[in-house]
Formats: structure tokens, C-alpha cells, sequence
């Protein structure tokens, strides 16, 4: 069908406002957070499932790739549209549908912002736990797309352990319930299936999320250090004395004084590293750990410890964490963020393997990491207009996932594959678990509409 | 030779003669839903289950996968007999052990008791956060398969809240290896959740990599028997939206607390268990607090066990269906789910079907998660009640799904089964199970028959 024809089409569905396709809109709907470039035939912006629901059956019934979006902060490619189709664009649909307090469920739109969503039930007492560093931009679905981590995964987990249900549009416009309010549903577990799926098996029209009282007390605090090693180190100390901190995060010097530009929290420049530890629960003995882990962090030749005294302590501390990328965007025009996971032990090995790299391709890489998790960001600076560097850096980014993949890790612990990964695939998967993922994905996509030559690298001619 | 003697010969080929069986009255002791298996097979190692099952899968021959046996009467009845009864139990070794990542991996047949024992005695102690029933026999893949779980879930979340990584063998033979060590993980797609509570249908679970934790600095138990369900009920709904993090909340009838040693004692209907673990302060705060909170909400006592009778305590909580099993064989074992601020009125719909049918029950419910468990003696003939019970089933399904969830026949006697839909309400997921079926198992050899929506 012809690009005119569908657009007319389109129109007749969610009306001629809610279709898109001026020049500046294609461009600007054709681009992610990563480097992937794309070109959408057209952008769509639906208000409701029955709108999403007929316009993907249009879509399916004439061939054309449908690829979600929501805020556009993809890290990997997976809301680029490199194979043109529709950019199916969320975020008019984000309203909290219902708070439900009884039942510490929230329910919401897959437009809805999260740190939004996050505001809405914390004005009764609720946290919603994942929090993604990008969490004032990204939508929910955006979130459940990639199963998105943050800080604070190691003690709550990740989206997938708080998604518990959604309402899905399958590939030929059929709408169904997986998952709800209520624990084990019987069948296979579907919600865990979507989340992480990356646009690629159902497009999302309602989440139901689970949101857990507020804690009494929490305890944040700053360690600042004069090696890497020494930060590593007290997290493997405190994770073998038997604690589990609600946040263990590491900065290098390069991103700490990237920062400091930026946002002037007081993080000091000349410190080699810094680590964010966070208490959560009880007030009851968090004093007691809290000095505890401090002796840790003596103990690893720390040279001072902050511990936040009030929320806007803690609020600044955090502040220069989740900027942090922003921050290091200033430094060069352009960074490539990888998103590798190793064994938490085999931390400190992967870090002083990114060294090594980052002196092998003469290429400046900043160092932000959930040390609690084992997942790292070295963030690789460049500047894309210089063709030698890009390709500098693509080679750079292959094989700190190759190394991460070899010490037991993976290649993505929250970014997704999208585009960008694809190539790495193949440390982690042999062609059988290849296989296998291939019919999940027919079993929910047989037609290849949602977002094609994503997630799964395509199968080698026989 | 007939076709089961060839078959009998290319098994041994595979796993050695001395792990099958094939005289017909020694296989009367692996029967599913009383109808004996063609052949018992034991692989030793994943690699010989997956020759095992391409064998299988070639000539189009069912398996149905089994560990100790704790939960052979899950899922719908056999369409035919089971060509081979495939027991894990020789896959049953430690497969990677690395405490200081907080990570172990083992294989299918080890039962989680042994592992746990294993864990116990290793430094500082540590554990694996799963406390489902059958505590001593339930093998760690019949647990996952079926996403079996216990009262800590209330903090510590299910299996897939707890499990890393996964080997499976696919219908076809294949190997698939999916997550790792690593505690976050999004590379494709999560066939770690797949697998996980698919109760063999879409592959067999050979090992798993679990998180494991250090065990808590201290633990305790408080009872608290109350005279009426509301107040009961109301005691345990404060505490889920409190800012009090119990380790389990658990709500049982008079039944359940009359076969625990702790709680047989106690007077009153209905009983709350709440287990408690974490920081010495923060236990001892919560065992005073928790225990005033319960008098002003009108518990009749509030009894504190600690050490021994604590542990003890919750390893009889979790096996009394298991132990009721025991004293009656056409047991009827079904689970409810539903939004959590319904669990009195799941209760009392419980109470008033079994008053119906004039049948008992033991009842037990993770107040905190709502999820029912309802193990039910109909009697002597379990035929002649069949009839009553499946109307009773229908009724709580109904009363499930009203309170935003559905019901499971976990258990029960065969002539009972076949007139129950043992998944409950059909959904509109329906569409995406069975196709994730087809498409992964496309001869239909695994356990044909008994899933959800008759995969």
C-alpha cells in the first residue's frame, strides 16, 4: 500500500490529528537514545486498546513493521524504526487508571511516566520499587520493554518482579489478559515472557503493577575512595558479612567529576571512586548496621565516609547518581553506553579488563555500576562525525561484552539487545537456546509485525 | 520384539540397563492417574536426557517427567498412557557452587532438602528462599516445574523471584541453556520465567541456579489464635500494610493449627502465624509489637517460638497436606488465588462449601499473597463423592475468579478428576498457551494433556 493511502487509513482510525509524517516528525520520531538510526513511515498516536487494537490488525493485514514507543530512551535501538513501518507512539495514553490500596496494586497505561506513577501512590504510602536512573522520562511499558533495573535491584529486583499482569495487543489486533491483581494464575508465566520482550511479541495497553508500603527508616550513605579496587572490595565485604544493602552503586573518577560539572552535589574530584550504599527497613538496628558497614569501608581504606543526615542529603547524593549519565553526556558528543552483567565477584576482573580496553582503542570510557548486581556502564566517549573512532568504538563495545560473556556474565543486565547487541548474541546463546527463543517468538508474533530484526539476530541461510 | 522392547532396548542403549524398567508390575508403581507407564527410564546426566528425549520425540512417544512423586496428581488426566515415565532422580548433584556470589547451581533430582542441608553447614550458614511443601522429598525440579511454594514467599517472592538460570531439555532434544550467575539479565528472551511452573509441558528442567541467601542473624514465631475470622483476618491485613516486614503471614482454621504440635494447644477457630526473620533488634521489636498489636485486635493469646520449636513449627506447617495425605488417601487438594483484601471472604466461602458437601478440611492461607490451600477429606469412596465435590470445586472456582483470580485441583482421585476443569476458568490467555505449546513442542510428546487450557 501506498504511503498516502496508509496514512489515510491510519487516519480513519485514531483520527487525522493522531497520524504524523511531516519531515521533522519522521526524524524525530526515527531516533532512540542509542545510535541506531531509523525512519518510520509514519507515527501513530492511539488513545485507547480498541484504537491500538485496529491499528495493528491494519498493520498486520498490509505487512507494515509496528514498533512501540513511548519517551524514546532506548538505549540499544529497540524504539528505532530500521525497518521503517509505524512508530506506534504511547504517550497519550498515560493515565493511572487505579490506585488500589486494598489490593497494593496500581494500575496504569502504558504512557504513563513512572516516576509519575511513583508520585500518584506515594502520596499514600506506597513505593513502586524498580527505579530506572532515566525513571522522569521513561514510560511504564517503556520499562516492562526492557525489563529495566536501576538502583535498587539488588535487594527488590527488577520490572519483571513487579509487573504481576497487563492487557496485550497480539499481532492480528486480538486483545487479551495475561497475568492480574492476584498471584499465580495458572498457565505459563506470560507477564514474565513480555517483560524484557522488547517490543517484539505484544504491544502493551495496561499494566498492573504491585506497590509495597513505605519503609520506616533508611540510612544512605557516600564512600569515598582512592582506588577502584577498594570500592569492589567493600561490597564483596559487606555482601559476605550477610547484608543486603538496598542499593550498592560505583562511580569513577571520570563520571564523578563529569557530575560535579553539571550538578555540584559535592562529590570530590580527586577521589578515584565513590560508592552510594543505601539501608532500607526497620529503624531498629539500622544504626548498628550502619556503623557496621562503615568499619567495612575502614577496613577497605575508605577515606571518609558521608552518611545523609536528612531526606535533602540524600536526595543530593542520589541527585548525582541518576544525572549521571546526563552529566557524562557533556564531555564529548557523543558516548555509547554498554550494559554487561558479570558474577559480582568477577567485578573488579571486569573492571580492570574496560581499562585495558579503553587504553587499547585510545578511547576515553567513563565507569557508573550497580556494584550490588555485577552489572557495569562503561559509557564510551566519542564523537560520531569521526568515522575511525565509531568504528573504534564498536569494536570496543564487542568486546567488553565478549569478556563479560566469557567470566559467566551477559551482555545486557537492563539496556535490552534491540540493534545494538545483536552482534554479541552469539557469546551467550548457542543456536539451539537461539531456536528456542525463535518460537516463542512465532508462537506470539508468527508475522514478524512487532518490531522486526530486533532481540533475535536473524537466522543464517542454511 | 514389539515396539516397547525396542524401545526398552534403544533406552538402555542411552542411560545403561540397569535404569529401566520395563515388567509391567513394577511399573504399576509409577502410574499416572492409575494407568502404569509403557517404560521407566532414569537418565543420569542432561545429555542423556536430551538422547532420550529426540529419541522420543522421533517416533512421536509421551513423557511425562518425575521427581519424587509429591505432586503426580497435578494436571488433567493423561489422554493415553505415558510411553515413558522419565525420572530425574539420578540428575541429582551440585552443579556449581560459588557462595561468595551468592549463587548455586544444582541439578533437577536433588531433593531441596538435601541442598538446603548442604547450604546450612557452609560458613556463616545460607539457604535457598523456597519453603514449599513436602519438605523432606520434593526434588528442587518437581518444585519448579510446578512453582510449588511455601509461606516465605511473602518476602522472599516465588521462584521466579529467586531463580537465575535454567537448563532445560526441549521437546525436540534440544539443550537450551537460558540466564546464568549473573543477578540481572534481559539478553532475549526470559526463558528462565518460561520454564519456570510450565510443569513439563514445554521442556524438562535439569538444572537450575538459584539465588541464594545468608541466613538471618534471627528468627522467630508468634501464634495467635483468635476467636473470630474477621478479627483474624483484620490483624493480618493491618500488618500486610504496615510498615512491618514479616518473613510469613499465615492465616490457618482450627484443622490445620490442631496438627501441629505448637499450635494444637491453642484455643480459638482460627490461628495467625506470623515467622519472623532479620536483625536481632528489628526481630525483637516486631515479637513485642506485633504480639500487642494482636491483643488490641483480639487475640485470645500470643505464643513466641523460638530456635528449635520455630523451625519445627513451619516444617509441620508446610507438610500438613502431605501429612494429611497420609491418613487420607482420596484427598482433595485445591488452591485458590485472589486479590489480597479477600481473604476473609475466601475463607468463609470455603467454610460454607465444605459445610455443604459436609466434608472437613484443612485450611491455610498466605494472608499476605492470597493464595488458599484447602486439603479436603471426602471420604471412603471417593466415586460416590464425586459428584459433590466437583460441584463444590465449581462453586469456589466461581467465588476465585469473582475475587479476581481462579482455583487449582492440585490433587485428588482420579474418579474425581475426570469430572473437574483441575486449572479452573479457561482465559483469554488461553490463545497464547496453547501456542507457545505448539510451536515448542510440536509432536505433543510431553505431558500431553495435563496443563492449563489441555496443552
Amino acid at each position: 500500500m501506498e504511503r498516502n493511502q496508509i496514512i489515510q487509513e491510519l487516519a480513519k482510525i485514531v483520527g487525522k490529528e493522531d497520524v504524523m509524517a511531516s519531515e521533522m516528525e519522521l526524524q524525530l520520531y526515527g531516533y532512540d537514545a542509542s545510535l541506531i538510526p531509523g525512519r518510520p513511515t509514519c507515527v501513530v498516536m492511539p488513545s485507547s486498546t480498541e484504537e491500538v487494537s485496529k491499528v495493528v490488525k491494519f498493520a498486520h493485514d498490509n505487512g507494515i513493521p509496528v514498533v512501540a514507543r513511548g519517551a524514546g530512551t532506548n538505549l540499544s535501538g529497540g524504539s528505532s524504526p530500521t525497518e521503517g513501518g509505524i512508530a506506534l507512539l504511547f504517550t497519550r495514553m498515560n493515565r493511572i487508571l487505579e490506585i488500589d490500596v486494598d489490593n497494593q496494586r496500581v494500575v496504569v497505561e502504558p504512557g504513563a511516566v513512572t516516576l509519575d506513577i511513583k508520585g500518584a501512590i506515594g502520596k499514600y504510602g506506597y513505593l513502586y520499587q524498580p527505579d530506572p536512573s532515566s525513571e522522569k522520562a521513561t514510560t511504564i511499558a517503556g520499562n516492562l520493554g526492557e525489563n529495566a533495573g536501576g538502583a535498587h535491584c539488588f535487594k527488590y529486583g527488577v520490572t519483571s518482579n513487579h509487573v504481576l499482569g497487563a492487557e496485550v495487543v497480539l499481532y492480528d489486533g486480538q486483545v487479551v489478559e495475561i497475568g492480574g491483581k492476584s498471584l499465580d494464575n495458572p498457565g505459563f508465566d506470560l507477564p514474565g515472557l513480555l517483560v524484557g520482550s522488547e517490543g517484539t511479541l505484544g504491544m502493551v495497553t495496561k499494566l498492573t503493577l504491585r506497590m509495597m508500603p513505605k519503609t520506616e527508616a533508611v540510612k544512605t550513605m557516600l564512600a569515598i575512595y582512592e582506588t577502584i579496587a577498594d570500592g569492589a572490595n567493600t561490597v564483596s565485604d559487606i555482601v559476605k558479612a550477610g547484608m543486603i544493602p538496598t542499593t550498592l552503586e560505583m562511580m569513577d573518577n571520570l563520571t564523578i567529576k563529569a557530575v560535579e560539572a553539571a550538578y555540584h552535589v559535592g562529590f570530590p574530584e580527586d577521589a578515584a571512586s565513590i560508592l552510594l550504599i543505601e539501608l532500607d527497613g526497620l529503624k531498629d538496628g539500622m544504626d548498628r548496621m550502619t556503623d557496621q558497614v562503615v568499619a567495612i569501608c575502614k577496613k577497605n581504606k575508605v577515606r571518609e565516609v558521608r552518611v545523609a543526615k536528612n531526606d535533602a542529603e540524600r536526595d543530593k547524593i542520589w541527585a548525582g547518581r541518576k544525572g549521571a549519565f546526563g552529566a557524562v553526556g557533556r564531555l564529548r558528543p557523543n558516548y555509547l553506553v554498554n550494559d554487561p552483567t558479570v558474577p559480582r565477584t568477577r567485578l573488579p576482573e571486569a573492571l580492570a579488563q574496560v581499562v585495558e580496553i579503553s587504553k587499547k582503542y585510545n578511547l576515553p570510557i567513563a565507569n557508573v555500576f550497580h556494584a550490588g548486581d555485577g552489572n557495569l556502564h562503561p559509557l564510551i566517549l566519542f564523537d560520531q562525525r569521526d568515522a575511525d573512532e565509531m568504528d573504534r568504538v564498536h569494536k570496543a563495545a564487542l568486546e567488553i561484552m565478549e569478556i563479560c560473556a566469557k567470566m559467566g556474565g551477559t551482555i545486557s543486565g537492563e539496556h535490552g539487545i534491540g540493534v545494538e547487541k545483536l552482534k554479541g548474541m552469539p557469546f551467550i546463546f548457542s543456536p539451539q537456546d537461539l531456536a528456542a527463543m525463535r518460537n516463542v517468538k512465532l508462537a506470539f508474533d508468527p508475522d514478524d509485525v512487532y518490531n522486526p530484526g530486533k532481540l533475535l539476530p536473524a537466522e543464517k541461510a542454511a | 520384539m514389539s515396539n516397547n522392547d525396542k524401545l526398552a532396548s534403544k533406552m538402555k542403549a542411552i542411560v545403561g540397563e540397569a535404569n529401566v524398567i520395563e515388567d509391567p508390575e513394577k511399573l504399576k508403581a509409577y502410574a499416572v492417574d492409575g494407568e502404569a507407564p509403557g517404560l521407566f527410564v532414569a537418565p543420569g546426566t542432561i545429555e542423556e536426557t536430551s538422547k532420550v528425549v529426540a529419541c522420543a520425540n522421533a517416533e512421536k512417544l509421551s513423557i511425562v517427567p518425575m521427581g519424587s512423586g509429591t505432586k503426580m496428581g497435578l494436571g488433567g488426566i493423561l489422554k493415553k498412557k505415558a510411553d515413558i515415565l522419565l525420572s530425574t532422580r539420578r540428575m541429582n548433584r551440585i552443579a556449581d557452587y560459588d557462595i561468595a556470589n551468592l549463587t548455586l547451581g544444582v541439578e533437577c533430582g536433588l531433593t531441596l532438602a538435601e541442598a538446603q542441608e548442604k547450604l546450612a553447614g557452609e560458613g556463616r550458614g545460607y539457604f535457598i528462599p523456597l519453603d514449599p511443601p513436602y519438605s523432606r522429598n520434593a526434588t528442587i525440579g518437581g518444585i519448579v516445574a510446578t512453582n510449588d511454594s511455601g509461606p516465605k514467599r511473602f518476602i522472599y517472592g516465588a521462584a521466579r523471584d529467586v531463580i537465575l538460570g535454567v537448563k532445560a531439555v526441549m521437546p525436540n532434544g534440544d539443550i537450551v541453556v537460558s540466564g546464568g550467575k549473573a543477578v540481572k539479565n534481559v539478553a532475549g528472551y526470559d526463558m528462565t520465567k518460561m520454564m519456570i511452573g510450565s510443569m513439563g509441558a514445554l521442556g524438562i528442567i535439569c538444572e537450575v541456579i538459584f539465588r541464594i541467601y545468608p541466613k538471618p542473624d534471627a528468627e522467630a514465631t508468634l501464634l495467635l489464635p483468635f476467636g473470630t475470622l474477621n478479627e483474624a483476618a483484620g490483624y493480618l491485613k493491618m500488618l500486610l500494610h504496615s510498615k512491618f516486614f514479616p518473613a510469613s503471614m499465615e492465616l490457618m482454621n482450627a484443622k490445620a493449627a490442631s496438627g501441629i504440635t505448637a499450635s494444637a494447644g491453642l484455643k480459638g477457630p482460627y490461628v495467625a502465624a506470623i515467622g519472623l526473620e532479620g536483625i536481632e533488634e528489628a526481630v525483637a521489636r516486631q515479637v513485642a509489637e506485633l504480639g500487642d498489636l494482636g491483643r488490641k485486635g483480639g487475640a485470645l493469646d500470643v505464643v513466641t517460638l523460638k530456635d528449635q520449636a520455630h523451625r519445627d513449627f513451619w516444617t509441620a506447617y508446610r507438610d500438613l497436606t502431605g501429612t494429611a495425605a497420609k491418613s487420607s488417601p482420596n484427598l482433595v487438594d485445591l488452591k485458590s488465588n485472589f486479590v489480597l483484601s479477600k481473604v476473609p471472604e475466601m475463607v468463609m466461602a470455603f467454610e460454607a462449601a465444605l459445610k455443604d458437601a459436609s466434608m472437613e478440611g484443612v485450611l491455610t492461607c498466605r494472608a499476605g499473597n492470597g493464595i488458599l490451600y484447602a486439603a479436603i477429606s471426602p471420604g471412603a469412596d471417593a466415586a460416590a463423592k464425586a459428584a459433590a465435590v466437583a460441584s463444590m470445586v465449581e462453586r469456589l472456582t466461581a467465588e476465585s475468579v469473582k475475587q479476581g483470580g481462579n482455583l487449582v485441583v492440585q490433587g485428588a482421585p482420579r474418579a474425581i478428576k475426570e469430572k473437574l476443569s483441575v486449572w479452573g476458568k479457561t482465559r483469554s490467555d488461553a490463545v497464547l498457551v496453547r501456542r507457545l505449546k505448539e510451536k515448542l513442542d510440536p509432536s505433543g510428546i510431553l505431558n500431553p494433556g495435563r496443563f492449563v487450557a489441555g496443552v
